[in-house]
């Protein structure tokens, strides 16, 4: 399936996109999201607010993720990810996968002389 | 119990930052704050962390969002003023914000050009942007707002002259120019230095 790339310089995402991404998955809001990563990365990835915040507007702008209306938590607006963002991801885990057999037949290599 | 501090910051994102930090560490919580001044409560030394953040360059309605987002991650938030506008009665023109965020009307966002916000301590450091693009891009805009002011008061300065008014008045904005020229430099090396490393890092 091709991904729908409006980005000129070969569609890598930045790692704070693919996570949000990735924690939007199942329904969240922002400090939920936050949360997720940094359980998911184990601490190593601790997103500030507001660039979690500039960047949650940017995917629901690219329409990647959307607001579930009517399920708020008080002042806690939360999102789902779309079809057109799952898509994505996929794109961005065919492009890792590639990288990484890349590098592993690279590295690996040299390990062997 | 309760402390109430008049100060102005030439240095208002970092050096206002800094010092609410100081006032946390001694034990000193911030209540509410004004133009000129701040009041603080007692609590335990090291409880609460301050981060400033400049969020006039966005809509007063986005920055009203993105101020319910901060709340919505459980900081406490307040809005502060830096009064560097040009105004006409009740409308200013902020040179240096982006789109409609140019325009602030009374009430909307007059003198909300900042926001504090307030976490407690955990251990973790409190930053708002961890992200090198969009550190980059708040540095850009804090360095336009200092610039803008920087070049008013050298305007004003030149007026000064022309007019041959009372030219010793002109030592005035020329200091503030000065004064204003610390931050300018300092977010120039910043600003430097993160695009250097945007280079290879994410």
């Amino acid at each position: 399936m091709i991904s729908i790339r409006d980005n000129i310089k070969g569609g890598a995402l930045t790692e704070t996109t693919f996570l949000i991404l990735l924690a939007a998955y199942r329904p969240n809001h922002g400090y939920g999201i936050m949360q997720f990563i940094e359980k998911e990365t184990k601490g190593r990835v601790l997103l500030g607010a507001g660039t979690l915040y500039g960047a949650i507007n940017t995917l629901l702008n690219k329409k990647w993720i959307a607001p579930i209306e009517g399920m708020n938590d008080g002042n806690k607006k939360e999102y789902l990810i779309t079809e057109l963002g799952k898509q994505t991801v996929e794109g961005e885990l065919e492009r890792m996968r590639e990288l990484l057999n890349l590098a592993l037949n690279i590295s690996g290599g040299e390990n062997n002389d | 119990m309760t402390k109430t501090v008049f100060r102005y910051f030439f240095d208002f994102v970092e050096g206002q930052e800094k010092w609410l930090n100081q006032m946390a560490e001694k034990g000193y919580r911030l209540k509410a704050c004004g133009q000129v001044w701040y009041t603080f409560e007692s609590c335990q030394p090291n409880e609460y962390e301050y981060a400033v953040e400049f969020a006039a360059d966005k809509s007063y309605k986005r920055s009203k969002d993105y101020k319910d987002f901060l709340e919505s991650m459980e900081y406490r938030t307040f809005y502060k003023g830096i009064n560097l506008n040009f105004s006409y009665g009740k409308v200013k023109w902020r040179p240096w914000a982006k789109g409609m965020g140019q325009i602030a009307v009374s009430p909307g966002g007059f003198n909300k050009e900042l926001l504090i916000a307030e976490k407690q301590k955990n251990g973790e450091p409190f930053e708002l942007h961890t992200d090198l693009k969009d550190m980059l891009s708040g540095y850009y805009t804090l360095r336009k707002v200092y610039l803008w002011s920087t070049a008013q008061a050298l305007a004003l300065a030149v007026m000064i002259f022309l007019l041959d008014f009372h030219s010793w008045l002109a030592a005035f904005p020329i200091v503030l120019a000065f004064l204003w020229s610390g931050p300018i430099i300092r977010y120039s090396k910043t600003i430097g230095k993160l695009k250097h490393q945007g280079e290879i890092y994410e």
